[in-house]
């Protein structure tokens, strides 16, 4: 080999090695680094599908009212969506805004990543927010690390447009008459609802909105019993009944075909096209959807049918905060858009984006003519319970129950083993 | 000697067929990512587009965030040959003094590169990934070619040792006699001449660094400086199942190394098979 | 890295130059002259970058990562020592006793098929095609390209309403198409799929090469003898490419065993687990669940499985040289 191929080589890497010895010592230690513009940050937050997420929809808000104010946004798939942050935010690369979760229950909880340190304090705002009884879910030693955003209604958002134009007239209120409609639909090629059982927050938010009936409504403080040792999941009736209840679902064809290796995107054509009726989604969802819907498929929060003999019980709770990245660059322009975040105006804005029910103004809110009509009588009785992976101790069981369901569907595991496998994540 | 019958004929040509079913998905793959976003949901997977719709390649090269493919691609080039150019420089070195060393020590070397080949590195992952955090080295472009370095780096030395052993010290000799220092030899006599060697690290190592993706996602995941491969898996990410966009960006992301395979298909597939021959 | 598939394949070789016997030498020259006692060329601290950057990334780290996995570390804070408490947990979790099956199914599998097809098609081209060479880069393309990119292909076409599952329900198969990627029993297959896909045409080149320093004549003695086909092949054409089967596997073994990129591409691990390996789930502990402890476990557990089947491919190879 000549030596005009050492110098051919050498020509084609000695610019590239230029401009990466250039740029290294310019650019910054890259904490999702946004630009050199103080007043400009990065957002991160869950999607399911790529409708415009509402979250979006209040970052282009904040822009047009703040001009000079650049949000970069990331959305991130849903379902991976909590290792994804942990990753970044292990390694210092997370962005300055960062959506999460209550609790500990889920991968994206925001107190153990607290607790390590990841997340900035916030200020009177964020805690004068947070729900009474609540404070465990979003404070660590009296310091508020997430401001709720939301107040989000668990249980099955329907359209109730797809439901009339197959003879369902009225909501089904017992498993008997679900069932038959399911029958019906499934004759059809259609399904009552629909599940994206490869998908673990949508398997693991059928659970338990199915929960919310079987476990919760006659003993809403399992979750505190349970973590005082005096029951189990293995020996709870209420849990065997629901994840028998997701079993017998699948088998009397409530559930699209395939619905064990669906994707979020079976939900969104699904409920889009009217080729099902309904699905275990946040109630925040529906408007996302309904926008990429006809206009008559009027979707609407229903409960899900009780068994035998019991009452419509639902999930209500926040479910949804914002978080601060302590590595952040840009944490007083973090906060300003925060502080936003937290004025009637930003909510109003945010309940028209995603329908969900603004943390603070709700319980002032006329809900006869919106999407939770049929759920208000719930709410203001008390028939409902805080999404309980809020309020689990540690993300492995919510992953239990989730990937239990998942193995229910493809008939890989049994109700028993499921219902162990929680016990064994909740730990001691 | 050897005659074409028609029997090499037939072969010839079931192999052509036998290629065209081996090279289906991208068909598949080009197909798809030229239909719009109504057509993907409507038409058969198996259709051709009706009428190709270049927007979705548009849409790729301006996403922004962590989704920045361009950036990524940027920063792909740039980490690819950092770490090439520190690879080839250390490999060399330490290759030539290993292969031209007789002493006990420079066998145990040997085998301890050997043996580093093979070790996988999803042990030492946690640790570095702590040792670099604890530097400040995560997120940044510098500490993943110093990684990716450490990493190809037993690889990049064992080539060249291998090389230099088959390379005969006359030319050395003869500059030795002629009074040249050890430093002017290697770097006059010596590096010409293993550019074959150099042609052959450049491609393995640089096909590895480019198409690397777990350590890239957890070093620098999120941050400014992530690699192409990153920047794709979060675009798709966030696609939740629009084929036509992600198509788009997978065939954005083959095109570059797709070109340089084409230019110098004989050099890959030569360094491969361990031919270094010309 | 996952993507070392083709890392050490020139090494290889250079493995046998150096390592085996030396009578076994069939294209070898004469090894070059050595001088005893002092270095004549270089100086020896111009390795010494080199060996200190290897010991300090690969046996430092690993080491350290190799004592985490006695201690329930969580890569924040304090840590205690737990013994093998870690190992037992993987050895009573099936998602873990899975995991190392699926990892050693996907290894072997993804070998031999690769091995096969690849030596096929080598023999295929080897003999007067006009267009080997345009052949040759076809099939070789899969290789180059990213193990992410080309998983994200193949989801597209295993999907419930993707082209296999038309093609099968067009010519009448409706029972067979079903959602692969989900199925619990298919899902492994499918990733197998794209692994063997992608590295068929690495094998085939290294096989190629070898194929071609096959004397000529030797065969055509064979055929004069009277050997038929495979007799031909058996006996005559395998034993000479022995070395290059030997690379082949060793390779195809130990980075199948590390195979990443696609299975968090194609399946994410899924359905419930059943499509993780110890890769996967290093990554998965490690870095999602922060349970690093853990991780180093399972790292340190998939570190002696290489490590065992790389030393076994070494005595192998090593004695069947010997043979020759």
């Amino acid at each position: 080999m000549a030596p005009q191929r050492v110098t051919r080589i050498a020509g084609l890497l000695a610019l590239p090695v230029t401009a990466a010895l250039v740029l290294s010592g310019c650019s910054g230690s890259g904490s999702g680094d946004s630009g050199g513009d103080a007043e400009s940050f990065t957002f991160t937050f869950a999607t399911s599908n790529n409708l415009e997420s509402p979250y979006e929809t209040l970052a282009k808000e904040y822009m047009a009212a703040n001009p000079g104010v650049t949000i970069t946004s990331n959305p991130t798939p849903n379902d991976k969506y909590g290792e994804t942050i942990r990753t970044q935010l292990q390694a210092g690369n997370a962005s300055d805004v960062i959506i999460t979760a209550p609790g500990a229950g889920d991968a994206r909880g925001l107190i153990p990543l607290a607790q390590a340190g990841f997340f900035e304090p916030l200020g009177d705002t964020a805690t004068s927010l947070v729900p009474t009884g609540s404070d465990t879910l979003f404070e660590i030693d009296g310091k508020t690390y997430g401001q709720p955003l939301d107040f989000t209604i668990g249980a099955v958002v329907a359209s109730m447009g797809t439901a009339g134009m197959n003879g369902i007239t009225s909501w089904p209120t017992t498993m008997d008459d679900f069932y038959a409609e399911c029958g019906k639909l499934a004759g059809d090629g259609k399904s009552m609802l629909a599940l994206a059982g490869a998908a673990a927050p949508n398997a693991g938010l059928t659970a338990q909105g199915i929960a919310a009936t079987r476990v919760y409504a006659s003993d809403p403080n399992f979750n505190t019993e349970r973590a005082e040792g005096k029951t189990t999941f293995a020996q709870s009736k209420g849990w065997a009944d629901t994840l028998q209840t997701i079993i017998d679902l699948k088998d009397k064809g409530c559930f699209q075909a395939g619905a064990e290796g669906g994707g979020f995107d079976a939900i969104t054509n699904g409920l889009a096209q009217g080729t099902s009726v309904g699905s275990f989604i946040p109630s925040g969802s529906a408007v996302e959807i309904a926008a990429a819907a006809p206009a008559e498929a009027d979707f609407k929060v229903q409960p899900f049918p009780p068994a035998a003999g019991g009452k419509p019980f639902v999930l209500a709770s926040s479910n949804y905060a914002a978080s601060i990245n302590a590595k952040s660059q840009k944490k007083d322009a973090a906060k300003k858009f925060l502080d936003w975040l937290a004025t009637p105006d930003a909510q109003e804005k945010f309940y028209e984006a995603s329908g969900l029910l603004p943390i603070s103004e709700y319980k002032n809110l006329d809900l006869s003519n919106t999407i939770y009509s049929e759920v208000v009588d719930d709410i203001s009785n008390g028939s409902y319970t805080t999404l309980p992976s809020n309020v689990w101790p540690n993300p492995a069981v919510y992953d239990a129950l989730s990937t239990g369901v998942q193995g229910l569907l493809t008939g890989q595991s049994s109700i028993d083993q499921v219902l162990q496998n929680m016990d064994a994540a909740w730990g001691n | 000697m050897f005659r074409y019958t028609k029997l090499t004929g037939l072969r010839e040509f079931l192999f052509w067929i036998a290629a065209l079913v081996f090279l289906l998905p991208f068909y598949f793959l080009v197909t798809t990512s030229l239909k719009s976003d109504r057509e993907v949901i409507t038409s058969s997977t198996l259709a051709p587009p009706t009428a190709p719709d270049f927007g979705n390649f548009l849409k790729v090269l301006t996403a922004t965030g962590n989704s920045n493919v361009v950036m990524g691609l940027v920063n792909s080039i740039i980490i690819t040959a950092g770490s090439i150019v520190l690879l080839v420089l250390l490999g060399s070195l330490t290759g030539y003094v290993i292969a031209r060393s007789t002493r006990r020590w420079s066998r145990v070397v040997y085998y301890l590169f050997l043996v580093a080949i093979v070790l996988p590195t999803q042990l030492g992952t946690v640790p570095l990934y702590i040792g670099a955090r604890a530097l400040g080295l995560t997120g940044s472009a510098w500490g993943m070619i110093i990684l990716y370095t450490g990493m190809l780096l037993p690889l990049a030395i064992f080539l060249y040792a291998g090389f230099f052993r088959g390379l005969g010290t006359e030319y050395e000799e003869a500059a030795t006699i002629d009074g040249a220092s050890r430093t002017q030899i290697f770097f006059r006599i010596v590096l010409p001449l293993m550019s074959p060697a150099t042609g052959t690290v450049a491609i393995l190592a640089g096909l590895i660094v480019w198409n690397d993706f777990f350590t890239s996602l957890i070093f620098l995941g999120g941050s400014a400086n992530q690699t192409l491969p990153v920047a794709m898996y979060y675009y798709i990410g966030s696609l939740v199942s629009a084929w036509n966009q992600i198509f788009a960006i997978v065939i954005v992301s083959m095109i570059p190394i797709l070109a340089f395979y084409l230019f110098a298909q004989k050099r890959f597939i030569q360094g491969f098979a361990g031919g270094l021959k010309g | 890295m996952s993507t070392t598939f083709r890392a050490g394949e020139v090494a290889a070789t250079e493995t046998e130059r150096v390592v085996l016997p030396r009578r076994g030498g069939r294209r070898r020259q004469a090894p070059a002259p050595r001088r005893k006692g002092l270095l004549k060329f270089g100086y020896w601290w111009w390795a010494l970058p080199g060996i200190l950057f290897v010991i300090g990334i690969h046996y430092v780290a690993t080491s350290v990562g190799g004592f985490f996995a006695f201690t329930n570390w969580t890569g924040i804070g304090a840590f205690e020592l737990i013994g093998l408490d870690n190992f037992t947990r993987i050895f009573q979790d099936p998602t873990k006793i899975g995991a190392l099956w699926n990892t050693l199914f996907l290894a072997f599998g993804s070998v031999i098929l690769s091995n096969i097809l690849g030596l096929g098609i080598a023999l295929g081209l080897n003999r007067g095609l006009k267009s080997r060479y345009i052949l040759r880069t076809l099939f070789f393309m899969p290789v180059v390209l990213s193990p992410l990119a080309t998983s994200y292909i193949w989801k597209f076409i295993f999907d419930f309403n993707g082209p296999l599952n038309l093609v099968l329900r067009g010519i009448g198969l409706d029972s067979m198409a079903r959602a692969w990627i989900a199925d619990p029993t298919w899902a492994i297959w499918t990733i197998l799929v794209v692994l063997v896909w992608q590295n068929i045409g690495f094998s085939m080149v290294i096989y190629m090469a070898g194929l071609a320093a096959v004397p000529v004549e030797i065969e055509e003695a064979a055929a004069i003898d009277g050997a038929n086909l495979w007799q031909r092949f058996w006996h005559v054409t395998l034993p000479s490419i022995r070395p290059a089967v030997a690379i082949a596997t060793t390779l195809g073994l130990v980075n199948g065993l590390r195979v990443f990129d696609q299975i968090m591409a194609l399946t994410g691990g899924g359905p419930a687990a059943a499509t993780e390996t110890l890769a996967t789930q290093v990554y998965k502990q490690s870095f999602a669940l922060g349970n690093f402890g853990y991780g180093a476990a399972l790292a340190l557990l998939l570190t002696l499985i290489i490590l065992v089947f790389a030393v076994i491919q070494q005595r192998v190879t090593a004695d069947r040289s010997e043979e020759n």
